[in-house]
């Protein structure tokens, strides 16, 4: 017996419990349980991303056609973005059955559901201010222009896309920091480095940047979540056979 | 002088279970068995050995007309794994 050996059944020998039911168990054994469940249960969790290429392909899909209708002097007969209204009823079927098939329920994820929540409420409430402001704003406007014949030099739409991209890199750079999963954190942080870059720029300019930071926090982390998936997926049915 | 292991923990199966349910809300009982990779029968003795002692809370519902059995860890538990864990400490300490 090492000296390691020996000290351990010293330490044993003074506790009467200490060997209950499983007389081979020793505390490495104990603590190699505890490691690899531990873990096990941590490597449980894997996002379809199903959801994340929804709304990352549904916001870029919306800014870049409201893009080409500034750009090509085209208007649809609707709002594009009311598309996003039409994607709610996807994600809502898309989250109970992820839900149903889940067969462990993660502390992290009660937290971020509450956090996407609070996203979808915010982009709510942000939509309505804005319309309101725009409404109020409106008349101003032509006042301005009738009275100096000229556009006024503050034209509130050249701000929007900041605070939809303020929003945008909240819930992604937490949900990427809890899971510890890079592309969604660095997604979240392009979405507010844009955010600052469309105070600067043009209404076009803003719709790109928007297209793109909806392609780098959403679109490409949800196609990374959804190969890690099918690849547990595999890995799972290959070690239960 | 050493702290003494808990026996009801200090059980190979009972163990894994606990350390299972410690880092998730709640698990369903196929969860549990395929990541512990115990027989149906022996996990159902020892999930109810940790229910008897308050170390678990055992939920049995349907779920689209199956029946669902969903486990998840009490705060006398945690507690009782965290005392686990300290006892095994102070006998790692040299």
């Amino acid at each position: 017996m090492d000296h390691t050996g020996f000290i351990f059944a010293q330490k044993i020998s003074t506790t009467k419990n200490f060997l209950m039911e499983d007389s081979n168990l020793s505390y490495q054994d104990s603590l190699r349980i505890i490691n690899d469940m531990i873990h096990k249960a941590k490597r449980s969790f894997h996002d379809t991303g199903i959801g994340a290429m929804l709304w990352g392909s549904i916001i870029a899909f919306c800014s870049l056609v409201k893009l080409a209708e500034l750009r090509y002097g085209f208007k649809l007969p609707f709002d594009v973005y009311l598309l996003t209204l039409f994607a709610l009823i996807p994600q809502i079927f898309i989250t109970i059955r992820e839900r149903r098939a889940r067969k462990a329920k993660a502390y992290d994820d009660h937290f971020i559901s509450f956090v996407w929540l609070a996203f979808g409420i915010g982009i709510f409430l942000l939509s309505h201010t804005l319309n309101v402001m725009f409404a109020n704003w409106s008349p101003v406007w032509k006042e301005y222009e009738q009275l100096a014949g000229k556009e006024p030099a503050f034209k509130l739409s050249e701000y929007t896309a900041s605070f939809f991209l303020l929003l945008y890199g909240l819930p992604t750079f937490i949900t990427g920091a809890t899971y510890s999963f890079k592309p969604m954190l660095y997604g979240g942080i392009f979405c507010w480095i844009c955010c600052v870059v469309t105070v600067y720029t043009t209404v076009q300019v803003d719709l790109l940047l928007t297209a793109l930071s909806a392609i780098a926090a959403w679109l490409i982390p949800g196609l990374l979540m959804k190969k890690a998936y099918d690849n547990a997926k595999t890995k799972a049915a290959t070690e239960n056979v | 002088m050493f702290d003494a292991l808990d026996p009801i923990l200090h059980s190979q199966l009972r163990l894994a279970v606990v350390s299972l349910l410690i880092s998730v809300r709640e698990a369903e009982f196929t969860f549990i068995k395929e990541k512990t990779n115990a027989s149906a029968g022996n996990l159902s003795v020892q999930l109810s050995k940790l229910k008897e002692v308050g170390y678990i809370e055992i939920n049995k519902h349907f779920k689209d007309n199956y029946p669902q059995t969903m486990c998840c860890i009490t705060p006398a538990g945690i507690s009782a794994f965290e005392h686990y864990v300290k006892a095994l400490q102070s006998y790692m300490q040299p």
